[in-house]
């Protein structure tokens, strides 16, 4: 069997390198194309070699890196991973075909910073040792920095390192709980290690609950900064906005926080010196993203700006989700994760097709695009149906699971953030018919339809919303297994 | 069960009218009439097969189709017919048909045809997933796609910013509904998997048999709200209840039925007419074991029913839409069925089988009535009634078939015999019903809501047709007749609409009352009564015979009012129908609603003051971690100015950073 795991980071690594030396854009976009395509190839290869029934490590990888801190080099894709670089696999692509026409300075540098992103996210995910998760996680940073820094809007330069240095902090506390878990543990078992699982498996026997709820709140608070939830999301709107649109759904794409909290934090939660607390406290955050978000995004002017903030909003439930607690609400918050990265990544291309037609994204300005962008309109019309939340697409599937199964333990948290059903459906609409409905605005002048290559992967994108709404099983079925471990542990554990 | 050949093609019933659209969606425009045969070969198709099954179903009733597939997780897709959802299957696909074949004429000018028949085509295959959902949450799905097709056609002239409009306050209006809906669906769940202990194999969680095995638990587990013990089971059917309120709307959220007249009316008629808008009916009575095990609900049912078919019917009398005067209509006749339904806590499943039976008679003389107004609009190019007038002599067919619709409405008929129009039947058996309810009860509040509605019924639908086909015309028009393609269907429904309530009556609520004693699912319904305290009465028969005329008695009233003002012109209009009567003012502005509800509280409160209130709060935020990063780095001016190497900065304030933090970490774990 193939090293897979391995692969999947060394493969877009590879093209990246490459790609940076090239000089035109065919040949950068090309390889680009074909750099994310291989990688595809190898993610269905995984994907069609996995067992959905075990919760346990497969295409696992291991060996010797720093013996005497006890690093490994040690990889391997599980049930909580294969869905999230599936996700990633699928969109790169089809993002390098949404931009394949669009003129643009330093395209080799463009395809190469894909790419390494596509290497550094995916190396989060199968990552099984702390040291090289984190080497991932900061190399995820390089690559969104420039695409903000360098082809982003007018605020482009602030908005780049805002975010750069607010979530470079977060990851330095973050960091700061991983070698308190790191020393605790030495001292415990008397050998040092880095291995993710073991770690997570050693934190139980630490003596000082104080301790032990330090290392827990600085670890999430990375993770919570990098999904985000309120209120650290402020990086948040100012990056989105200003980032291009293939940056934007990069950092769409950037669905590490969110494992973070699977992989990391949830084992660790019952053994906290105040599982309730900390229950509490992710249940209120969750459930105050959902109506905050969704509350910010109606008043927003700028389409854009809007949809970031309903991005916020849908973090939410991948918080609620996780603090519900039991196998399917945790699966739920999962199936969130892989659904909102396919909805937004939509909603994001959307936003760029009309702000580089219409010259403008303040949702007032604009008007009556239907007639003139009728194909836009349709799978727009898909995106923004399955964002708020309409059965049949995948959005709906993963706000039910986490709505119904977070309500057993948290009802209260649950029935306030059902109020923003109504609001998220209010923003959406209203947009729309601002925007794409109505008489059309005149002084938009002559805009034109997406192009063909842009209809298929919006279309393509649209087609797997609609599939994984009707069929969720294929990526469902290997979360709830995992969520079932994840939960069965802490069961275990007497907690 | 007997497993015939019949049933293995029920899957087919909502799916080839979904396989129609995608073949409309994308090659419609390649095809004549915009691909309009496609749909219509398909829903044929549906509807024979519907047909065959229920007249199966009707000679062995306890035989019923269930077929369940598991979906994801604890949760099933499924196909349950049984009388209640067979009797729905025909009709739907029935008149959905009808106005298919109508539509290829009425819509024949239209550009946008493609997308007209591929999104009619969906809507009939969601309608009818709906129906044969096997489980709660598949009609919930099947119930929200309902919705989006009513949204798309609402706004199907979307260039109209009128029509936009409508097609948004359709939906939010409805979604407000639908919250409610899902809020009980989430909190049954929740209790069912408390109740069974966790997940069985085997068992669908959501399945329709799984939830009534439950519902003796449900009723006797309680919550306190405010100070009140309700019971569970309570909670969840009110909340399923408003759901049923938005989709059939209900008051108070009605609002948006008027306005969705902004549609084709072709669209009116199949989904704001006969089919959608009693999918909050159909909710009620599909869930009936449910309601009849909590009196408490069942009260809000007949109570808010009852309210709606008089409030509703207050309004209709002073609209000058053809249109909007049918649309409160509905909102009045829905407001009887609901009132049908709420009597089930005295006259048990016989509530289910009246109900029932108004639906599918009004489904045909609404369906009528509307495009016959359809009818109207395509010959004359107006809808209000102000610019119509003598149109009887240029459109014989069109008049007489809505006269008859108008017959129906009003519900004519002699009272003891099997003569009647559709609607006389099963109006008055709601009628009797509250008399019923009032006479065991001693509260007659329900029924002075429908005797009430019933007189406002009849002036509002002769006023219409008055003021449509009798004296001379009010604007310069050149009326024609309809094109046979529409004329026919109308001469089919006017048939149903004529004949088809006296010809089912007794046997058509017999049918229904087998729902829920059959080979999928076999409910007490007597001891569910008991379990919410209720008991039931035998029904007919002994009611004094004034009580069994009184609905004729105010129906021909009404007709004589609309006579005597609308045809005789024997009182001046000008003093009442003017906006400085009070009264007239009011029910024209239909309560201030609109005001109330968008510019008070959707604007004034969500949008000004919860989301301004948000928005401060963001910003604060923002400038907490903005002034932050002013205060430790200078962010913005500092470091644009070693943007060039900012890759070796950040490489050694990792290095640094990461060398504190051990050496911090090392003392930490010292002291702890």
């Amino acid at each position: 069997m193939l090293p897979v795991a391995s692969l999947l980071i060394l493969v877009p690594l590879i093209f990246a390198a490459v790609t940076f030396f090239t000089k035109t854009k065919k040949q950068a976009a090309g390889l680009g194309l074909l750099g994310s395509l291989a990688t595809l190839g190898l993610t269905l290869y995984a994907y069609l070699n996995f067992d959905s029934n075990t919760a346990a490590m497969q295409f696992f990888e291991s060996m010797e890196w720093i013996p005497s801190l006890g690093v490994n080099y040690s990889v391997g894709i599980d049930g909580i991973s294969m869905p999230l670089i599936l996700l990633n696999s699928i969109v790169i692509p089809l993002l390098i075909l949404f931009s394949w026409k669009e003129d643009r300075e330093a395209p080799n540098r463009f395809y190469g910073l894909i790419l390494t992103m596509q290497a550094a996210v995916i190396g989060v995910f199968v990552a099984l040792d702390f040291l090289v998760f984190y080497i991932f996680w900061e190399l995820t940073l390089i690559p969104l920095f420039f695409m903000v820094n360098i082809w982003g809007g007018e605020k482009r330069v602030h908005a780049s390192y805002k975010f750069f240095i607010y979530t470079h902090v977060a990851s330095l506390i973050m960091l700061l709980g991983i070698f308190g878990l790191f020393y605790a543990s030495w001292q415990q078992t008397g050998a040092p290690s880095f291995d993710i699982r073991e770690l997570v498996a050693q934190f139980q026997f630490f003596e000082s609950g104080l301790l032990r709820d330090a290392i827990f709140l600085s670890i999430i608070f990375g993770f919570l900064a990098k999904l985000p939830v309120f209120p650290f999301h402020s990086w948040l709107p100012d990056a989105y906005t200003e980032a291009p649109t293939a940056g934007s759904v990069l950092f769409i794409l950037l669905k590490i926080g969110g494992y973070g909290l699977f992989r990391i934090s949830l084992p660790m939660l019952p053994n906290t010196g105040s599982p309730d607390l900390m229950i509490t406290m992710l249940g209120l955050l969750g459930a105050f993203s959902i109506v905050y978000g969704a509350l910010v995004a109606l008043r927003q002017k700028d389409l854009k700006r809007m949809i970031a903030y309903s991005s916020l909003s849908h973090m939410g439930f991948v918080v609620l989700g996780s603090a519900g607690f039991i196998a399917l609400s945790v699966s739920g918050a999962m199936f969130q994760q892989f659904s909102h990265g396919l909805i937004m990544s939509i909603l994001f291309m959307s936003a760029g097709a009309i702000q580089t037609t219409a010259g403008t994204r303040i949702i007032n300005n604009l008007g009556g695009l239907a007639k003139k962008m009728p194909k836009l309109t349709v799978v727009m019309m898909v995106g923004f149906m399955a964002s708020l939340g309409l059965p049949g697409l995948s959005g709906f599937i993963a706000e039910f699971l986490v709505f119904t199964f977070s309500y057993v333990n948290l009802p209260g948290f649950v029935l306030f953030a059902l109020l923003a059903i109504v609001i998220t459906a209010g923003y959406h609409l209203w947009a729309m018919q601002r925007a794409m409905f109505g008489v059309y605005n005149e002084k938009l002048g002559d805009v034109s339809d997406i192009n063909s290559l842009q209809v298929f992967s919006m279309g393509a994108i649209a087609l797997l919303v609609l599939y994984f709404g009707l069929n969720p099983s294929p990526v469902l079925n290997m979360m709830i297994t995992n969520s079932e471990a994840i939960v069965s542990l802490a069961a275990a554990l007497g907690v | 069960m007997v497993k015939t050949a019949l049933e293995e093609f029920a899957f087919l019933i909502p799916l080839l009218p979904a396989l129609a659209f995608v073949i409309t969606f994308f090659f419609g425009k390649k095809m004549p009439s915009g691909g309009a045969i496609v749909p219509i070969m398909a829903i044929a198709a549906s509807f024979v097969i519907s047909l065959a099954i229920t007249l199966g179903l009707l000679a062995n009733p306890e035989e019923v189709v269930s077929q369940s597939y598991s979906w994801f997780a604890v949760l099933n897709i499924g196909i349950l017919i049984d009388p209640l959802a067979a009797v729905m299957l025909s009709m739907v696909s029935f008149v959905s048909l009808l106005i298919h074949i109508y539509a290829v004429s009425y819509m024949s000018h239209d550009p946008g045809k493609p997308r007209y028949f591929a999104e009619t085509a969906l809507f009939t295959a969601a309608m009818l997933s709906l129906v044969l959902s096997d489980n709660i949450l598949q009609l919930f799905v099947s119930w929200e796609l309902v919705g989006l097709c009513s949204f798309l056609l609402i706004g199907f002239w979307y260039e109209k910013p009128s029509a936009a409009a409508a097609a948004k306050k359709a939906f939010l209006t409805t979604r407000i509904g639908d919250v409610m809906f899902l809020t009980g669906i989430i909190i049954l769940t929740s209790d069912l998997m408390r109740l069974a202990g966790g997940f069985q194999d085997g068992t669908y969680l959501l399945r329709f048999d799984e939830i009534f095995s439950y519902i003796p638990q449900l009723s006797a587990l309680q919550a306190n709200i405010f100070g009140f013990e309700v019971s569970h089971l309570t909670i969840i059917t009110l909340l399923f209840f408003g759901g049923a309120v938005g989709k059939s709307g209900q008051f108070p959220l009605h609002v948006w039925l008027p306005d969705a007249m902004e549609g084709p009316t072709t669209v009116s008629a199949l989904i704001h007419a006969a089919t959608m808008v009693t999918a909050g009916v159909y909710l009620v009575a599909r869930t009936f074991p449910m309601f009849i095990a909590a009196p408490d609900s069942l009260m809000v049912v007949a109570y808010l029913g009852g309210f709606t078919a008089l409030f509703a019917g207050t309004m209709g009398i002073v609209m000058n839409d053809l249109k909007r005067v049918l649309a409160f209509s509905t909102i009045s006749q829905l407001g009887y069925m609901m009132l049908g339904l709420g009597l089930g806590a005295t006259i048990g499943l016989e509530a289910v089988g009246i109900s029932i039976f108004h639906l599918i008679n009004h489904a045909f003389f609404k369906a009528l009535l509307f495009l016959c107004a359809g009818s109207i609009i395509h010959a004359v190019g107006t809808q209000d009634m102000r610019e119509l007038g003598g149109l009887g002599k240029v459109m014989p067919i069109t008049a007489a078939t809505m006269a008859i619709a108008a017959l129906a409405l009003a519900g004519f008929g002699i009272p003891g015999t099997s003569m009647g129009t559709s609607g006389f039947f099963s109006k008055d058996a709601i009628i009797e019903a509250a008399y019923l309810f009032g006479e065991h009860s001693n509260n007659w509040i329900p029924y002075l809501f429908s005797i009430a509605a019933a007189l406002l019924t009849s002036v509002y639908i002769f006023r219409l047709i008055f003021m449509t086909f009798t004296g001379k015309p009010r604007s310069n028009y050149h009326g024609h007749e309809s094109p046979a393609i529409m004329t026919i269907p109308l001469s089919i429904l006017a048939v149903f609409a004529l004949v088809f309530g006296g010809l089912t009556q007794t046997g058509f609520m017999a049918f229904l009352e087998e729902t829920f004693a059959n080979s999928f699912v076999n409910v007490d319904i007597g001891s569910l009564a008991g379990i919410g305290g209720n008991e039931l009465v035998e029904a007919a028969g002994h009611e004094p015979l004034l009580v069994l005329w009184m609905p004729l008695i105010v129906a021909v009233a009404g007709l004589a009012v609309a006579f005597v003002i609308y045809y005789l012109r024997m009182i001046k209009l000008g003093a009442i129908a003017s906006m400085k009567n009070p009264i007239y003012r009011l029910l024209y502005k239909r309560y201030y609603q609109h005001e109330i509800y968008t510019e008070f509280f959707s604007l004034g409160i969500v949008y000004g003051v919860v989301a301004l209130l948000t928005q401060v709060l963001d910003v604060i935020v923002d400038s907490i971690v903005e002034g932050i990063g002013i205060l430790t780095v200078g962010v913005s001016e500092e470091l644009r100015r070693v943007q060039t190497g900012v890759v070796q900065t950040y490489a050694a304030a990792v290095i640094v950073g990461v060398s504190l933090l051990i050496i911090l970490v090392k003392l930490i774990m010292e002291v702890l």
